[in-house]
């Protein structure tokens, strides 16, 4: 038996160094081609890494990045894990690098857990882009949406115009490892210190998790409620936070005393916002988001020169500036209001 | 010399239904990704990619594997590999300094700590199933849910970053730049397990007290003595394990890797270990380790198949591994 094993393991090795003999000499032949020709874009081969890839976010985002497949001509697709899990996200990630994609673009689920594999991704000179990770080093860019300032500013301008300005109120994060969510948090926490002076932040419990699930939200917004009779208000990040809060706001019989604002994917809550348990949703649009990324790993593939004010061409994407202090970090405008009155008319 | 091999090919078909049948699964899809993706799958990085991500599950399960043979299981093995990577964690944080001084003292020292976390776990498990006599399914339950908790606790839930990269560049290299370092931690153990299992008393001790606990005891086995030691090697493992996922992330996490208590416990039966105990070897379990891996990176290289059937495929094969055996197993008590 042992035998049979080592003689498979010998043939194994045997196989891969005739593969990777193969390979080199392939790799010198379209090095010369390319040198004599144009660069052949329908060469290049473009994946977008989501967080996984039945989330309903990460189902918007690949209907963008499908459409911009279509347009442009080129090969891009996403290609998400089954479930939302950092150790999956990274073996994806080394697979692509394995099968020598040309540019990654991920929205990471926990960024340190990426830096390694990203790492080995740039080192075999795989471009990589990044969304929702401004923490990220191992990376060419990293684009936002919009400044995560002036957008947790915005949700906090939601948040106090439903609690009527006054009252006690927390923040809840996906994971509090995550980069933009946190900063969100953080800047609508400064914006209500400067702002909303009837406003206190809840002490004992300043910043709470939702996991980036809508049951792990509802559950702590529950015990929350529970805990502290006090809490007028919950300020949400991911798109699970709100939905959930608002679930346990709508049991707990609280419609109208507690509120909460934050992101949310439109069609999916419809019916809380309809019903008041939420005012208004904030959002950017992940389709967008997913074009944006695959627009800058083209630009980069393409050899043109990424400066400030870079346009992408993508709505929301049209005049990116670096993040104040980062060369790394690019911000859109890409921010858009769901309430009552127009949440049907967005079609996702 | 030709007819020598294949008659001894044959032999071992005969003798062992479950690893033909993993050979052949394996071969199937080695084929089916010549034909579709040879460029991408037969290639020296892939290899190498894939032989540096089985490692941490791999040892993972090893230990559910041993565990099972003498007919109980371990589902804390992710929660003791996390549990042994966050206080490596912290240990390398302590020891090593920002430009990485005392690394090569700190190495050797977060394994023993590691080492030393799974051991202590694994006896905690022993001693709740041989001693306090609660059900291992139930006790390892439970102990996932304590090893877990008191790693949040430690980390108060958030990822522990930062740790000095030098630790994930010691084990993430490759030795001659062709051998991930994380296979030859796998080997090592493999080695360790094999020896234990075939070469000595303890290893019939296992089978024996597998098959029939009773029979055993009446036989002069220390049967508590041997569950505790075998929970021992399996925590052993899974902090190895763990200590492999902290360089692959070069970060720890109370959460990471949660999916892999399911994909071991596939993997140990579609290695053909008898969930009843007493049965199966480790060779069919790392042949089952290789095909779940070329399966997964495989499937991550064909873009054509939506995320979405993963978990149907991996469901898929468990039944049907499950349901062929069940068939051999009736056809030879027919026999």
């Amino acid at each position: 038996m042992k035998k049979l094993i080592a003689m498979m393991v010998i043939m194994m090795m045997v196989v891969s160094l005739a593969a990777c003999g193969a390979e080199e000499e392939t790799k010198t032949e379209t090095k010369t081609e390319a040198k004599t020709e144009t660069v052949d874009e329908s060469e290049w081969e473009i994946v977008i890494v989501p967080k996984d890839a039945t989330n309903p976010w990460f189902v918007r985002m690949n209907e963008g990045v499908e459409e911009y497949k279509k347009v442009s001509g080129l090969n891009i697709y996403q290609k998400g894990t089954p479930e939302i899990d950092a150790t999956l996200q990274s073996q994806l990630i080394a697979d692509l690098i394995a099968s020598g994609v040309d540019a990654i673009c991920v929205v990471p689920v926990d960024p340190a857990s990426l830096e390694p594999v990203l790492k080995q991704a740039r080192e075999a000179g795989i471009i990589v882009i990044a969304h929702e990770g401004a923490s990220l080093e191992n990376i060419d860019y990293d684009i936002e949406a919009f400044s995560n300032d002036a957008y947790g500013a915005f949700i906090m301008d939601n948040l106090a115009a439903a609690m009527g300005e006054e009252g006690v109120y927390t923040t809840m994060v996906g994971h509090v490892t995550n980069a933009s969510h946190n900063e969100w948090a953080d800047g609508g926490v400064a914006h209500q210190k400067a702002n909303y002076p009837n406003m206190t932040l809840l002490e004992a419990e300043p910043r709470v998790e939702s996991e980036d699930n809508g049951d792990v939200a509802y559950q702590t917004a529950k015990e929350l409620l529970k805990k502290y009779s006090e809490l007028k208000g919950i300020m949400g990040t991911s798109s699970y936070d709100s939905p959930g809060v608002a679930r346990a706001i709508e049991e707990l019989g609280l419609t109208g005393k507690v509120a909460t604002a934050g992101t949310g994917l439109p069609a999916a809550n419809a019916e809380i916002l309809k019903s008041g348990a939420v005012n208004a949703l904030t959002l950017w649009d992940p389709a967008l988001a997913g074009q944006a990324m695959a627009a800058m790993a083209v630009k980069m593939l393409r050899g043109e020169e990424i400066t400030d004010n870079c346009d992408l061409n993508v709505e929301g994407y049209r005049n990116l500036t670096f993040k104040p202090g980062s060369d790394k970090v690019f911000e859109g405008q890409g921010w858009i209001v769901i309430n009552k009155e127009n949440v049907d008319s967005f079609g996702f | 010399m030709l007819s020598k091999i294949t008659n001894r090919i044959s032999t071992v078909i005969k003798n062992d239904i479950y690893i033909t049948r993993l050979i052949a699964l394996m071969l199937i899809w080695l084929v089916f990704m010549g034909f579709f993706r040879f460029e991408k799958f037969y290639t020296v990085i892939n290899f190498q990619t894939m032989a540096a991500q089985f490692p941490e599950f791999g040892l993972m399960a090893f230990g559910i594997m041993l565990c099972m043979i003498l007919g109980g299981i371990d589902l804390s093995v992710v929660g003791v590999a996390n549990f042994a990577a966050i206080v490596g964690a912290i240990t390398l944080k302590k020891i090593v300094g920002v430009d990485g001084e005392m690394l090569g003292i700190a190495i050797p020292i977060v394994f023993i700590v590691g080492i030393i976390i799974g051991a202590m776990a694994g006896a905690v498990n022993g001693f709740l199933i041989s001693i306090i006599n609660i059900p291992p399914i139930l006790a390892t339950l439970g102990t996932f849910e304590l090893f877990t908790g008191i790693a949040i606790v430690l980390t108060k839930g958030k990822a522990i970053s930062g740790i000095p990269f030098g630790f994930s560049e010691a084990i993430t290299g490759r030795l001659f730049g062709l051998i991930p370092i994380q296979l030859l931690i796998f080997l090592a153990m493999a080695l360790v397990i094999t020896f234990l299992v075939t070469k000595t008393t303890y290893g019939k001790k296992l089978y024996l007290t597998g098959t029939n606990i009773t029979a055993a005891k009446f036989s002069g086995v220390k049967t508590t003595k041997i569950i505790i030691k075998t929970y021992m090697i399996s925590g052993i493992s899974a902090s190895l394990g763990g200590l492999i996922m902290l360089a692959n992330y070069n970060s720890a996490r109370a959460g990471y890797g949660t999916v892999y208590t399911l994909q071991c416990v596939l993997i140990v039966v579609l290695g053909g270990i008898n969930p009843s105990g007493g049965k199966g070897k480790i060779s069919g379990v790392i042949l089952a380790i290789f095909v779940l891996q070329m399966l997964a990176s495989g499937l991550n290289k064909i873009p054509e198949i939506s995320s979405f059937y993963i978990p149907l495929i991996w469901g898929g094969v468990l039944v049907a591994v499950m349901v062929m055996n069940y068939f051999t197993e009736n056809k030879k008590i027919k026999l």
